[in-house]
């Protein structure tokens, strides 16, 4: 019932997943930015343009340190 | 625990909710009304209504078992979409909102030919139905547990148990959802969602916390719990039936596309925005804030009950065997609750809970709705006037507010015939998987490169649909032959792959997509004007109806008056300086109390000023429409 398989927290377990989520998952960020600013839908010279760049980063930045903190938690918080 | 008191708590609940949303169908007065709520609503209820879609399409029963079983990571399908937002906030969302699009259809006909539409429209569709008939099937098994095996109403005794039992249920449930969703229509929709959203949240967090106080604290529920269970990511290819790198392709990838750029009811919210920057924050919002909060508010139960599983007979209170080891996991949401809460607490968590699962079932109706208006009624008509040769007229919107309505109610009974095709399926988790990596790929491929990539052909795009399919049924005949080189070592289960089969029907159909447009001559960038992001500007310029004015302006507060004359709203010299307004730019005008989320609203061109600074005029239509009434205060701003 229940999930037993490779309960040892070696670091590729801990971390693996992790890394891949974004690492891969960033490529697929980066190329949206990328796209978004390349074709001005998402302009970075006016102001607002600017916010969202910076809120989309954040997005990102944000997730990422929500990930870790919960590993970080599993791991040393007892 | 008698369930008397619970079912009465659930009784009144859904007459609550059902009155909430009957009481704004008032608001619906035309197709545009009943779909897309007039386009004008704030972001701060679209995102709080969509909480209650976004949370009822992946459901409590179904985390809720994830969480029991595997732990944390049983958030991670509610956390991994913040990838694609560059590409949906400023591909998919101007696009479809400025080139007025009334679904994904609708948008492949434009960009491709009607034959991609016809495709689209069919895929769009069965998925759709096929969506509905699941949120039916799960809201049955939630209630199920909750039920006697009789029920004597009216003289009639009625089955509650069993596969018949099920569909009663079901039968029942699809009438009080046909109700506000027929006579409501998308507003009902938002604002009942707006409502369930709050109470949502609510209820999950209590399940949460009364968990932690029925486990003696929150150290005692950390203390259950295994290490590798409070992991937030999955073991990477381990054990097939749940694994981070088949559900990262599955949802992460398929799942996330599939949400924000095919889901229609989705689509459908982000149109009832007032203006494409609201449908932005709408989206951030939700991603940013409610989808992690939603990922605690789902998975609660399942990680208060695998704690409860492992200290009962154990920890002073817990009575051993409270939860058996031979339960059906998609049961541990009810049983979670209904032990660590009262009865009416009780009552009050299933009643929030099976609301927000209809909240999901009367979205998808709605959305379902919208394409059989926008892609089989309309265009057949069209087709049959054309060869009646002036015989046979359009007809007016209240006809087709009607149609839509009868739509709603033979959608939501094929939606419950549905589920005797799903019912069979081990869990609901298979029956999702199911829909989620075969009809998904093709669609979400072809709307992603039509939108990105401005050599995507409609030839390409066709044998995306075509081939793409046909090697899906290649690859799912075949696994390990074609399938394995793509699986990163997960395992089968029961000779196929559950999940990591997306990203080789991803790949299979972005290869057919590519090859054939590299093989084919393109549209020329004339023809793709406001159809890809690369020609998004045109878009807005088209909507406008002439070049967007983008200087910064304020909103006005203002007093209207009626101008039975005009067509437009007219505005003083003054507040036009105030607002970087010129004649014929586009404006919106609101209700000036801000809670109302613009329900009371209208959007219009600017007209000629005026010389009375602090009024607007406005006409007859303009004012029937937004509901204003002589003593609203307007607020104004310019659009575009």
């Amino acid at each position: 019932m229940f999930d037993t398989a490779m309960t040892e927290l070696t670091f590729g377990r801990v971390w693996g997943p992790l890394i891949y989520l974004y690492g891969v998952g960033g490529i697929f960020f980066l190329a949206g930015m990328i796209i978004s600013t390349r074709s001005k839908s998402l302009n970075i010279k006016t102001r607002n343009g600017k916010k969202w760049f910076k809120l989309l980063l954040f997005g990102y930045g944000w997730y990422l340190f929500i990930h870790t903190s919960l590993t970080l938690a599993a791991l040393y918080l007892k | 625990m008698s369930m008397t008191i619970p079912w009465i708590v659930m009784v009144l609940y859904f007459i609550l909710v059902m009155g909430f949303g009957s009481m704004f169908g008032r608001y619906t007065k035309s197709t545009a009304d009943f779909f897309f709520g007039g386009r004008r609503f704030a972001w701060w209820l679209i995102a709080m209504s969509i909480l209650a879609t976004g949370v009822g399409s992946h459901s409590f029963v179904k985390y809720s078992a994830k969480a029991f079983q595997h732990g944390f990571s049983s958030t991670m399908t509610y956390m991994n979409d913040w990838f694609f937002m560059p590409f949906f906030m400023f591909g998919w969302l101007p696009l479809i909102y400025y080139s007025r699009v009334s679904s994904v259809p609708e948008y492949f006909q434009r960009r491709f030919n009607y034959k991609a539409r016809f495709l689209a429209t069919v895929a769009l569709f069965f998925y759709m139905i096929g969506y509905i008939s699941i949120g039916f099937l799960t809201i049955g098994k939630a209630l199920q547990p909750m039920l006697p095996d009789f029920l004597n109403l009216f003289g009639l005794h009625i089955t509650l148990i069993g596969d018949t039992g099920l569909m009663n249920i079901i039968i029942f449930v699809a009438i009080i959802t046909g109700i506000y969703i027929t006579y409501g229509g998308q507003t009902a929709v938002i604002f009942t969602d707006l409502l369930q959203g709050f109470i949502l949240i609510f209820a999950g967090l209590l399940v949460l916390f009364l968990g932690f106080s029925y486990l003696g604290g929150f150290a005692n529920f950390w203390h259950h719990l295994p290490e590798h269970f409070k992991l937030p990511l999955a073991h990477f290819n381990q054990p097939a039936g749940f694994n981070f790198v088949g559900i990262f392709w599955q949802d992460g990838i398929a799942g996330s596309i599939g949400f924000l750029f095919m889901n229609q009811g989705l689509i459908m919210r982000f149109l009832a925005t007032r203006s494409v920057e609201d449908g932005k924050k709408a989206a951030a919002f939700n991603v940013l804030v409610i989808l992690p909060i939603s990922a605690i508010v789902v998975s609660g139960a399942g990680w208060i009950g695998h704690a409860i599983y492992q200290g009962q007979g154990i920890v002073p209170g817990i009575p051993a065997g409270i939860i058996p080891p031979t339960l059906d996991v998609d049961e541990i949401f009810t049983i979670a609750a209904r032990i660590v809460a009262t009865p009416i607490v009780f009552g009050f968590i299933m009643a929030a809970v099976t609301a927000a699962l209809m909240s999901t079932v009367d979205t998808l109706i709605n959305a379902t709705a919208a394409i059989f208006i926008n892609d089989i009624w309309l265009p057949a008509e069209r087709v049959l006037i054309r060869r009646s040769n002036g015989s046979r007229l359009q007809k007016d919107d209240r006809y087709y507010l009607k149609v839509a309505r009868w739509a709603s109610m033979v959608i939501t009974t094929v939606g419950v015939l549905g589920v005797l095709a799903f019912k069979n399926f081990a869990t609901l988790y298979e029956a999702h998987g199911f829909f989620h990596s075969t009809l998904t790929p093709p669609l979400i491929v072809a709307i992603f490169l039509g939108i990105f990539w401005r050599r995507f052909t409609d030839h390409a795009v066709i044998w995306t649909f075509l081939g793409g399919a046909t090697l899906m049924i290649v690859g799912a005949t075949w696994p390990s032959i074609f399938i394995t080189p793509f699986a990163q070592g997960s395992a089968m289960s029961g000779g196929k792959y559950i999940y990591i089969s997306a990203l080789y029907n991803i790949v299979v159909c972005v290869g057919v997509g590519v090859i054939v447009s590299l093989l084919t001559k393109p549209k020329t960038d004339k023809e793709l004007e406001g159809l890809t992001i690369w020609t998004v500007d045109r878009a807005r310029w088209r909507f406008k109806g002439g070049k967007p004015n983008d200087r910064p302006g304020e909103k006005v507060n203002l007093k209207y008056k009626i101008d039975d004359t005009g067509e437009f709203a007219r505005f003083a010299r003054e507040d036009m300086e105030k607002m970087s307004l010129d004649e014929g730019d586009l404006v919106y005008l609101c209700d000036s109390r801000a809670w109302m989320g613009g329900l009371k609203s209208v959007h219009s061109k600017a007209g000629k000023p005026h010389s009375e600074p602090g009024v607007v005029y406005i006409t007859p239509e303009m004012e029937e429409s937004a509901l204003f009434t002589k003593k609203t205060r307007v607020v104004a701003e310019k659009e575009l």
